[in-house]
């Protein structure tokens, strides 16, 4: 069913391809992170009007699609004076977006952690940025490792709507063979494997750091 | 020596603590004796500045004491119920992280002071565990390791035989006797009347938010029946 010598010839347009997805993936994550974080912290942390502010952020990230985020971003940015290339616009609008579901992971990792853990740190003299880097932070992220893992995997596959701004992450490469090849069965067949192969070792990854960050959790 | 003056403390209009007042002197152990839910704890938590005061006066060494700054001023430490050890770090990290955090000492010399003091409490072969995996007893010690070392001069235990057996309810009380021993000014809040046999004390008997009887160990146990609030507290008639 599957072409062979279709794969191996078209591999390496593939293999660019699979490398955008993770670097769009990747970056996009990093973005998520810090701004989730941040935004997790100011929710939590902060002023009725700030904590508005974040509720709303992540209301309408949440409340709207992805793809129309991306298109957005596309046409949006360069009317305020952005001009920036297709993959780092996907990138932006796919991390922003990530930042939101991040957010919530990580405020309820923040809510899981004991009060007394954080009154320990007040009664030991910790200031409020140390009682968060070393005390809340790094319980917070034990807890919600896998959700996080979760978030990873989900943005390996929607890395694929940034297709429809022109970047050439995988997906948009197979396409691009099916219309050399006209070979669709095989070209699907291969795509989906090589995203079950990322997302899998992401899974795996995961897995290992969460075992090694819950060592204390268990005897 | 640390007195506390005319301590009030309400929650939704109902007192917790009424009127609060006593002294203790450097090496002496204050008792504080009751059922739970008569304001023990939360007279602790109020040194701790984990809970505000709505009147009263704390003072240290005759100097007033702003709780706002205690937890800065290092002059009060505090041992929880729970004991509220950091599980994720090592019972080593447990000690070093204040005291570089904190204290600002370098690694080198807040890991000899956790040494020294593991080595006091009996832990030092524990060093490199997690806290989390310690028992009850050998958590209790880490957290008494943990208040000292940023050397307080008072030192609060909420409850601290609460989790323990008998064998180690007189271990944690020789330990808890010691610090008096050096010099520390000891707040204890419990319920177990089996520390009245075991410490050398002042006992305040705790009622609905206010002290109600107040003795010395020695006398109490020389003539119970002259203070018979704390009898019938041992008794188990409250």
């Amino acid at each position: 069913m599957i072409d062979s010598n279709l794969i191996i010839t078209h591999m390496p347009l593939l293999l660019q391809g699979a490398l955008v997805t993770l670097q769009i993936a990747g970056l996009s994550c990093c973005i998520g992170l810090v701004l989730g974080t941040i935004l997790a912290l100011l929710q939590t942390q902060t002023t009725i009007f700030i904590r508005f502010l974040v509720t709303a952020y992540v209301l309408i990230i949440r409340g709207t699609p992805m793809l129309i985020q991306i298109l957005c971003a596309f046409y949006v940015l360069p009317q305020i004076g952005l001009q920036l290339s297709a993959l780092t616009t996907a990138v932006i609008a796919i991390g922003l977006n990530s930042a939101a579901y991040i957010s919530q992971i990580i405020k309820a990792g923040i809510s899981s952690v004991a009060q007394g853990q954080i009154e320990a740190a007040h009664v030991l003299g910790f200031s409020i940025k140390d009682t968060i880097r070393f005390i809340i932070l790094p319980q917070a992220l034990r807890v919600v490792l896998p959700a996080l893992g979760n978030e990873f995997i989900t943005l390996i596959k929607d890395s694929a709507l940034a297709s429809v701004i022109g970047v050439a992450e995988l997906s948009k490469q197979g396409r691009l063979v099916i219309n050399q090849t006209f070979d669709a069965i095989s070209v699907f067949c291969i795509l989906a494997l090589m995203y079950l192969i990322i997302t899998s070792s992401i899974s795996l990854i995961v897995a290992y750091v969460e075992r090694r960050m819950s060592d204390y959790a268990h005897r | 020596m640390l007195t506390v003056e005319h301590i009030k403390k309400s929650f939704q209009k109902r007192h917790i603590l009424d009127d609060i007042t006593f002294t203790v002197n450097s090496g002496e152990i204050a008792l504080f004796l009751g059922s739970s839910g008569v304001g023990k704890s939360t007279l602790l938590r109020i040194l701790n500045n984990l809970e505000a005061i709505d009147s009263g006066n704390i003072s240290l060494n005759g100097t007033p004491l702003n709780v706002a700054t205690i937890n800065t001023t290092h002059s009060i430490g505090m041992v929880f119920q729970h004991f509220n050890l950091f599980d994720h770090l090592t019972v080593a990290q447990n000690i070093t992280l204040p005291l570089e955090r904190v204290l600002q000492y370098s690694h080198q010399k807040a890991q000899e002071k956790a040494d020294t003091l593991l080595q006091r409490y009996g832990l030092l072969d524990k060093k490199h565990h997690y806290a989390a995996h310690l028992s009850g007893g050998q958590k209790q010690r880490l957290a008494i390791a943990r208040a000292i070392a940023l050397e307080p001069q008072v030192i609060c235990l909420d409850e601290p035989t609460s989790a323990l057996d008998p064998v180690l309810t007189t271990s944690i009380a020789h330990n808890i006797q010691e610090l008096a021993h050096e010099g520390y000014i000891v707040l204890v809040a419990t319920h177990d009347t089996a520390l009245l046999e075991k410490l050398t004390c002042t006992i305040y008997l705790m009622k609905d938010g206010k002290i109600v009887e107040h003795v010395s160990s020695a006398q109490f146990n020389a003539n119970p029946s002259q203070f018979p609030h704390i009898k019938n507290f041992v008794a188990g008639n409250v």
